[in-house]
């Protein structure tokens, strides 16, 4: 019978391949953060506004209010979803009462920003990629940079930073509908009155916790911006390209925010193991 | 005021530029022509530093663009304008918005100093009252002269124009190129264009260059050009199927 199975040179060969796209893409986006840093303060060194408020604006409207149903309603069902699902099981040993703390702790250190991350890139990132890459294709972009305007600072610095301010906020919307949610189901199964749910609340989140979601959400913010708008300034091949960007820019930001909390994660629990 | 030194340049396998060298003097109106596809457009970009050579060097002035950092390079840029052969307006701004970005955002000038210069373009290439319309609402004409307001507004010291008069029915062609002249002539701006339209070039040039093959096979006054004996040239001039320009493509076709 022949053998199908490509040799292990051939294996090796693609795994270099894949490492070296995979680490040129990284690099890429670093550069992107880094050269927008630096357009933006370069331009703030001579006394002048990155950009214009009008600009920062209308991206935060977009990313910010514009998005607040969306996370809300998510979280709201699955703070809905934890409290019925962990308070069954919980009912059983008698300690109900751990609900409050138990979607309090997971929402505000783990699930708020990473739900939020995985929304924004969703819904925000793709839009950014599509704006963008629309632009590319149409050579607007490559006419800012004829015109000496930098742009970086004047199309990725407001959108990277809008992103950064309104994630935190999105995040805390996150878990205050999940709480709020949860808080429905106590009441109504579990037989916990909403001023004993607040002070369980009160007493299982430590200021750690909440320091922790919301940088991690700043982080979020930062690499979804960065992602979506590096696949939008490098889109190729007209209209087709601008949509398979926007595949690409979502699924990326998605995955590097997962694979960002996990690592995040590794790293706290390391440093603080309780 | 520009000077290409024996550029290269190589877009995956394929050689566009292979060894181009050009000289622009002041208040010059150069024509570069050549096939579609030719590396016309190229040249523009290069000289704009939007794209680097594999090889050679781009003077303009006293600047080596080649070697300029981003961030001298953005400085350098507010003296070239470009008109893009699409226009590439932005097309979430109206024209007055269009035309008054690089003041703006490269300016110290009061919001009524921008209103009065934006103003002032838009009359010049005949768009004052369209200031309201957006990019999507304007004929290909249209927003050719848009992009030639916004081009000016800085008050270039050299245009570059890729394809200015291209898609254009033949008098706004012809508006166009007596609007470049007028330019170079009332301005002082120096400008290069990239074209393959023949009446047009004939209208602006004060000189000619040919990119063939990747490099510059003539170069000369619209006249001598006209009446050039280098049989590419002759052959493009008058638009003939017979020559050596598709010899090799032409009997691919005929053998089909």
């Amino acid at each position: 019978m022949p053998n199908h199975e490509p040799p292990p040179v051939v294996i090796a060969e693609g795994v270099g391949h894949v490492t070296r796209y995979f680490l040129r893409q990284v690099g890429s986006v670093f550069w992107l953060i880094a050269n927008t840093f630096e357009e933006t303060f370069e331009r703030i060194q001579h006394g002048r506004l990155p950009f214009s408020a009008a600009s920062f604006f209308r991206h935060t409207e977009r990313v910010g209010v514009d998005s607040v149903p969306l996370v809300g309603l998510v979280s709201f069902f699955l703070g809905l979803t934890m409290a019925l699902l962990t308070g069954y099981q919980l009912q059983r040993f008698g300690t109900e009462r751990l609900i409050p703390g138990l979607v309090a702790i997971a929402f505000t250190r783990e699930l708020g920003p990473l739900l939020t991350g995985i929304m924004i890139a969703a819904r925000i990132g793709a839009a950014f990629t599509a704006e963008l890459g629309t632009m590319q294709v149409s050579e607007e972009v490559e006419a800012i940079e004829a015109m000496g305007i930098g742009p970086l600072r004047f199309l990725v610095a407001p959108r990277m930073l809008a992103l950064v301010f309104l994630m935190p906020c999105l995040s805390t919307v996150s878990n205050m509908a999940a709480i709020l949610a949860s808080s429905l189901v106590c009441k109504a199964y579990f037989s916990i009155a909403f001023p004993y749910f607040f002070d369980l609340v009160k007493d299982s989140l430590l200021i750690r916790d909440i320091i922790t979601g919301i940088l991690k959400s700043v982080l979020f913010g930062l690499l979804i911006a960065a992602i979506a708008c590096y696949r939008g300034l490098t889109v190729k091949g007209g209209a087709a390209g601008v949509g398979a960007s926007t595949t690409s820019s979502v699924v990326t930001a998605i995955t590097a925010v997962i694979g960002f909390d996990t690592l995040y994660n590794v790293v706290y629990t390391t440093f603080y193991p309780t | 005021m520009v000077e290409l030194r024996d550029l290269h340049m190589r877009f995956d396998e394929k050689k566009v530029l292979d060894g181009v060298s050009l000289k622009v003097e002041p208040r010059e109106r150069l024509v570069i022509m050549g096939q579609s596809g030719g590396g016309k457009s190229t040249i523009l970009r290069l000289i704009l530093g939007t794209l680097r050579p594999d090889s050679g060097s781009i003077f303009f002035k006293q600047f080596e663009i080649t070697r300029l950092s981003r961030r001298k390079l953005q400085r350098v840029r507010r003296h070239i304008g470009m008109v893009f052969q699409y226009s590439a307006l932005l097309s979430s701004r109206n024209v007055r918005d269009n035309v008054a970005l690089p003041l703006e955002e490269l300016t110290d000038k009061s919001r009524s100093e921008i209103d009065k210069i934006v103003d002032e373009k838009l009359e010049l290439v005949g768009m004052g009252d369209s200031k309201e319309l957006l990019p999507e609402e304007l004929s290909g004409g249209m927003r050719k002269r848009v992009a030639l307001a916004r081009a000016l507004v800085l008050d270039p010291e050299l245009l570059l124009l890729d394809e200015p008069s291209a898609g254009l029915d033949p008098v706004i062609a012809s508006v166009i190129d007596e609007l470049i002249i007028s330019l170079s002539e009332k301005s002082k701006v120096t400008s290069i264009t990239a074209t393959h339209e023949m009446d047009s070039a004939f209208r602006i040039a004060t000189r000619m260059a040919m990119l063939y093959q990747g490099t510059i096979i003539e170069e000369a006054k619209p006249e001598e050009f006209k009446h050039s004996k280098n049989p590419v040239v002759a052959q493009f001039v008058s638009g003939s199927t017979e020559g050596p320009i598709l010899e090799g493509s032409l009997d691919a076709i005929t053998k089909k």
